[in-house]
Formats: structure tokens, C-alpha cells, sequence
């Protein structure tokens, strides 16, 4: 049997907090064969990817009220990859406040895309951008792993915004 | 999260599907196969299997490689598949063109184009069906636009599996009576599996991502949109499964497509409802070409939708079935596939030549590609060709539908030239053309991103 730590991150995102390091912490504090058992205010999809890299299986249940439940249990199958890591953030630790913060919410795709990587371009190495776009940006994804950035993004509790956090040269080597 | 990249073959299935949509306007333009032949001779289905598999199956298929990625955040299952799927798929294509042409008694050989054919379009199909079915199953929970996916991908393999029964059977290969008892009355199934399920109710639900992400409205996931989904799951169904039910134990098979058509229109007009919505709550005002052009294509939609109610209450669906096919098919999904093609071969251009070039070096916009008041004109006579052409067939007028088919014909072939200047960034101001480090793009194949 697996055993569940509970992390409730339900008070945080109510107070309009980022709950990501907390969970993080949690998970990297768990056990060999602990399981993490998280509650939140609305569906946490985009930590669904991120835990499943990390090789978590997810079961995810809606509560009274709106709220959620999700049980993370260690997968059995072999999962991550290098890959996986840059993905997720890179590492685990906390990143610096952002330098430059932009409201692409209300522009045509693929132009919040085009100005991110404007703005990265001309940030230092370290610096951390911060975004709100309407939708994940998936086609940003690659081009800022081939340029050697890390990132960490959700969705809001609003569940319509997603914000994403770029930290220049923070991820692995840029692809040649 | 780890993002999308290009899906290398898309292109090439493209090309493919445009190809078969010439070759089949360019047979209805010379009077091929109905209506100056009956609508179920050799001829017409070399017609319909050429414009439903060789243009709509593999537009479909190509697009899909592409957008399930989109729709669910995730990488292609195999970005090395798509290749030997699309090269079974084409020599089943020409293996079933080959079956008919020897079952109309028009090349004589011994039948063996059917048997070929059923190998190479399952061994094809299959290989699609892994690959996105993979790529689905990896990232459930599915958000609703892949749910309508997912329903289309049984939807075709269902058709698909209809088919292969129709061509062993007729191939000489199956004997087993409820298979040829399904031969014989399930010709219904099999289009509706196949223009129904497979391209518009995932053309559907693509829609719903496409149309929200390019006028940059707001995602639907209301009730009314979910209720609209099972209506049209449970309509087809009730049409494939309880059809072929009803075939084999001798159940009237109308009263089972009665049941479906109407849970269908349900869920034709609740998405007709959502993507009313859509357009009004849009937050760009001036939408651009594709956007403007897929209203037609879902005018033609409604208008086949109504047509066929009314039909079904004058009892005269049978005699007046022709036109509403070449509606749905030629007006519905054609129009709707052009459209998005004119929006998709752009952005994906421009994608693969200027995104590694972003923030580097001046680069031109998406719609710097395209000169959409040249294409518009195309468009429309496109459009107004293909309704025209529906009116001659339901006054059954075989020369006036062979005109249109004709301007239908330079229509596409105008089109096809505009995705040509796209893709070679022929309308991009040279001065940003290509900035130094850019490639100019493969015409039928996208370098995919390095990661």
C-alpha cells in the first residue's frame, strides 16, 4: 500500500499564492514508495504533466464544492528522461523575483510567443521573466529548450490565464 | 509540459490530399461517375473514395499528426510513423481505385485490387490510429476538443473496418453471411462512420480549439457543449453499432438511423449554437480569411443539416440523397479543410523558417505570408461553385454540375497555388524574407525543431 502525505494547498491559492514550491518541497521530502496526496481549489492539470515526469501516476477527484483531490502514487514504470527536467524547471529551488513581467492575454497567436522571445533575448543570463498568456504556450516550449532556458508555467485559479516564469540560460546546454 | 513541435510529414499528407482533390473535381468536371453514372457504379465510388480517403481522409490525418499534439500539450506519440502510414494509405487508395475499376468490368484482371486494398488501408489506418491514439492515451484526463478527437478515431475505424468486410466480400475472399448481409446494406454505415464520425465530428471538435485560438475567443467547456458531445457520440453509436445490429438479426434498419439522425441533429444544433457564440464573443473584430471562409463552410453544414430534415419529412431523403452528400462533403468539409489549410500551411511555415530566428533578427508576421485579398476571390468562387454545383445535382442538371465542378476545379487549383507561394515565402517583403541563418522551407516536408 501506498502511503499519502497530505499537502493542502487550498488556503494559498485562496490567498491568490503560487503553491508551487510548497508542493515541490513535499514531493522531494517524500519517502521511497510515499505517495502525495494534494488539495486544491481547481484541477491542477499543467502539476498533473510536471508530477508525471517525475514519474507519478495521478488520480484526480472533484470534492464538494469545487474543490479537488489528486493522489499522486510512484509510477512502476521507468519514466523520466533528461528531457523531462529542463521541462519542469530545471530544478526544484526557488527562483529569483521576476525582472520584466508581460500581459500577452490579448494578443493574436503566435504574437505573445514573438515578444517573449524578444524580451528573453535581450535579458541576462539568470534574469526571470514573468508572462500572462490565455492558453499554454506549447510551440514556446521547444524553442526555449533550444535556447537553453528553463521554465515553470500553470494555470492561474482562474483557470483561463496561464502564467508562465522563464529563467534565461537556466536550462540545459542550448541544442545546436 | 513539454511542448509541441512541428509534425514532420504533415506537409506531405497535404500535398497528397490535394492531389486527390484535383484528380477527383477533374473527373466530375469531365462527367466521371454520377450523375451521368448511377451512384453506385464503379465509376462513382472511385469518385467518392477518392475525394473521402484521398483528399478528406488524409487532409484529416495529416492535420491531426499536427493538432492532437496541440490539443493536449503533448509530443507525437512517433514522429516516425506518419511516413509508412501515408505511403500504405496512398498504395490502398490506388488498390481500391484499382477494385472498382475491376468491378465495374472496366479493366479485366482477376480481383485482386480489393483483397490488396483492405491490407494497405488497415496496415495504414492502423498505424495512424496507434500513433494519435498513443499520443491521446498519454494525456488523459482529455480535454473536450480531443474527446470529439478520440470519438473520431473509433469512428473510423469502424468505417474502416466496414470497408474491409465490403472488400473481401466483393473480393471473393469472405463468404460468411451476416458479412455479406452487411455487404449488401451497409453502405449507410459505412458513410456515416466515415463522413459523420470520422471527418465532421472531429473536424468539430478541432474547430472548437481553432476557431477560439484565431479570433481569440473563449474556450467553450459549458454544458451545452458537453451535452452536444455525448448527443453525437451516442449518434453514432447508435448508427454503427445498433446498425450493424439490426443488419445482422434483421432488425429494421431505418428506424435505427431514424434514432441516430435525430440524436445527430441534437448535436448538430447545439454546436451550431457554441460557434455562433464563438464568432460573437471573439475579442478580434476583424477576423482574418480562414476564419472568414469557415463561416461559409459552416453555413454549408447548416443548410445540409436543414435539407436533410426536410427531406426525411417529405419521405424524399433516398431520391434527393446526392446533393446533401456533395454538400456536406464539398461545401461542409472541403471548404472548411481549404480554409484552415490557407491559416495552417501559413502558420506552420512560418513556424519552422522564423521561429529560431525570434528576438535575433527582424522577421515578418504570420500573415506576412499571405496576401489574402488574392485569395479571396478564389475562395469565394470556390464556395459559390460548390453550392451551385448542389443545386444542378438536386434539379439533377449533369451539364450545369459539370461547369461548376469545372470553376470548382480552377478554384482549388488557384488555392493550391497560393498554399505554393506560402510555403516558398514568395509574398514575404524580401528585405525580412530570409534573415541570415534561415532556410527557406521544404516544399512537402518540415525540418522538425531540435530539442
Amino acid at each position: 500500500m501506498t502511503r499519502f502525505v497530505d499537502v493542502d494547498v487550498r488556503p494559498i491559492l485562496r490567498a491568490g499564492g503560487e503553491p508551487f514550491d510548497k508542493i515541490m518541497e513535499a514531493v522531494n521530502a517524500l519517502q521511497p514508495g510515499e505517495g502525495l496526496r494534494l488539495f486544491a481549489t481547481f484541477k491542477p492539470t499543467p502539476l498533473l504533466h510536471v508530477l508525471g515526469a517525475k514519474g507519478f501516476e495521478h488520480e484526480a477527484r472533484a470534492l464538494d464544492g469545487g474543490d479537488w483531490e489528486v493522489l499522486f502514487s510512484p509510477s512502476t514504470a521507468q519514466r523520466p528522461d533528461a528531457a523531462t527536467d529542463t521541462l519542469a524547471g530545471g530544478d526544484d529551488t526557488p527562483w529569483p523575483e521576476p525582472r520584466q513581467h508581460m500581459d500577452n492575454r490579448d494578443l493574436d497567436p503566435p504574437e505573445p510567443m514573438v515578444r517573449i522571445l524578444v524580451v528573453t533575448e535581450k535579458m541576462a543570463p539568470g534574469d526571470v521573466l514573468s508572462a500572462l498568456l490565455c492558453r499554454e504556450p506549447i510551440f514556446l516550449f521547444p524553442e526555449l529548450a533550444k535556447r537553453g532556458h528553463a521554465w515553470r508555467g500553470g494555470f492561474e485559479p482562474d483557470g483561463v490565464t496561464y502564467k508562465v516564469l522563464i529563467r534565461v540560460g537556466a536550462g540545459r546546454e542550448p541544442a545546436k | 509540459m513539454p511542448g509541441v513541435t512541428l509534425s514532420r510529414w504533415t506537409m506531405s499528407y497535404f500535398a497528397t490530399a490535394l492531389v486527390s482533390l484535383i484528380i477527383a473535381e477533374l473527373l466530375m468536371t469531365v462527367g466521371y461517375g454520377y450523375p451521368n453514372a448511377p451512384i453506385r457504379s464503379a465509376e462513382s465510388l472511385v469518385l467518392v473514395h477518392l475525394t473521402a480517403l484521398g483528399w478528406l481522409s488524409l487532409l484529416m490525418c495529416g492535420a491531426l499528426h499536427q493538432f492532437v499534439p496541440v490539443l493536449v500539450a503533448r509530443p507525437l506519440h512517433s514522429d516516425v510513423l506518419p511516413l509508412p502510414a501515408l505511403a500504405c494509405l496512398v498504395a490502398g487508395l490506388a488498390a481500391l481505385v484499382l477494385g472498382f475499376l475491376q468491378m465495374g468490368g472496366l479493366l479485366s484482371a482477376e480481383m485482386i485490387g480489393f483483397p490488396v486494398a483492405a491490407v494497405l488501408l488497415a496496415v495504414g489506418f492502423a498505424l495512424v490510429l496507434w500513433n494519435l491514439a498513443r499520443t491521446l492515451w498519454a494525456a488523459r484526463p482529455l480535454p473536450l476538443p480531443a474527446r470529439f478527437v478520440a470519438i473520431g478515431l473509433c469512428s473510423i475505424a469502424a468505417t474502416v473496418t466496414l470497408g474491409i468486410i465490403f472488400a473481401l466480400v466483393l473480393g471473393g475472399v469472405a463468404v460468411n453471411p451476416h458479412l455479406v448481409d452487411i455487404t449488401a446494406e451497409g453502405v449507410p454505415l459505412h458513410a456515416i462512420g466515415g463522413l459523420g464520425g470520422w471527418l465532421t465530428f472531429t473536424a468539430m471538435g478541432v474547430s472548437y480549439r481553432l476557431l477560439a485560438m484565431f479570433m481569440l475567443a473563449p474556450e467553450l467547456d459549458g454544458p451545452r457543449t458537453h451535452i452536444g458531445f455525448y448527443c453525437g457520440a451516442a449518434a453514432l453509436a447508435v448508427a454503427i453499432v445498433g446498425g450493424v445490429t439490426a443488419i445482422c438479426i434483421g432488425a429494421s434498419l431505418p428506424v435505427i438511423l431514424g434514432a441516430s439522425g435525430l440524436l445527430g441533429l441534437c448535436a448538430l444544433v447545439l454546436y451550431g449554437a457554441d460557434i455562433l457564440r464563438l464568432y460573437r464573443a471573439r475579442k478580434r473584430r476583424v477576423i482574418e480569411l480562414n476564419s472568414r471562409m469557415a463561416a461559409f463552410a459552416l453555413a454549408s453544414l447548416a443548410a445540409a443539416a436543414v435539407a436533410t430534415a426536410v427531406f426525411v419529412s417529405l419521405g424524399a431523403l433516398a431520391r434527393h440523397i446526392a446533393p446533401v452528400v456533395f454538400l456536406v462533403v464539398f461545401g461542409w468539409l472541403s471548404g472548411l479543410g481549404l480554409a484552415k489549410l490557407y491559416k495552417i500551411v501559413a502558420f506552420l511555415t512560418w513556424l519552422e523558417c522564423y521561429g529560431p530566428m525570434l528576438g535575433k533578427a527582424p522577421t515578418p508576421r504570420v500573415q506576412d505570408l499571405v496576401v489574402e485579398a488574392r485569395a479571396v476571390r478564389w475562395f469565394v468562387l470556390y464556395f459559390l461553385a460548390t453550392w451551385a454545383a448542389t443545386v444542378a445535382l438536386f434539379f439533377q442538371n449533369p451539364t450545369a454540375f459539370q461547369v461548376c465542378t469545372g470553376l470548382m476545379l480552377i478554384a482549388s487549383l488557384c488555392i493550391i497555388g497560393q498554399l505554393g507561394r506560402i510555403r516558398r515565402l514568395l509574398d514575404v517583403n524580401p528585405t525580412m524574407r530570409l534573415p541570415t541563418g534561415a532556410r527557406l522551407p521544404q516544399l512537402l516536408r518540415c525540418s522538425v525543431q531540435q530539442r
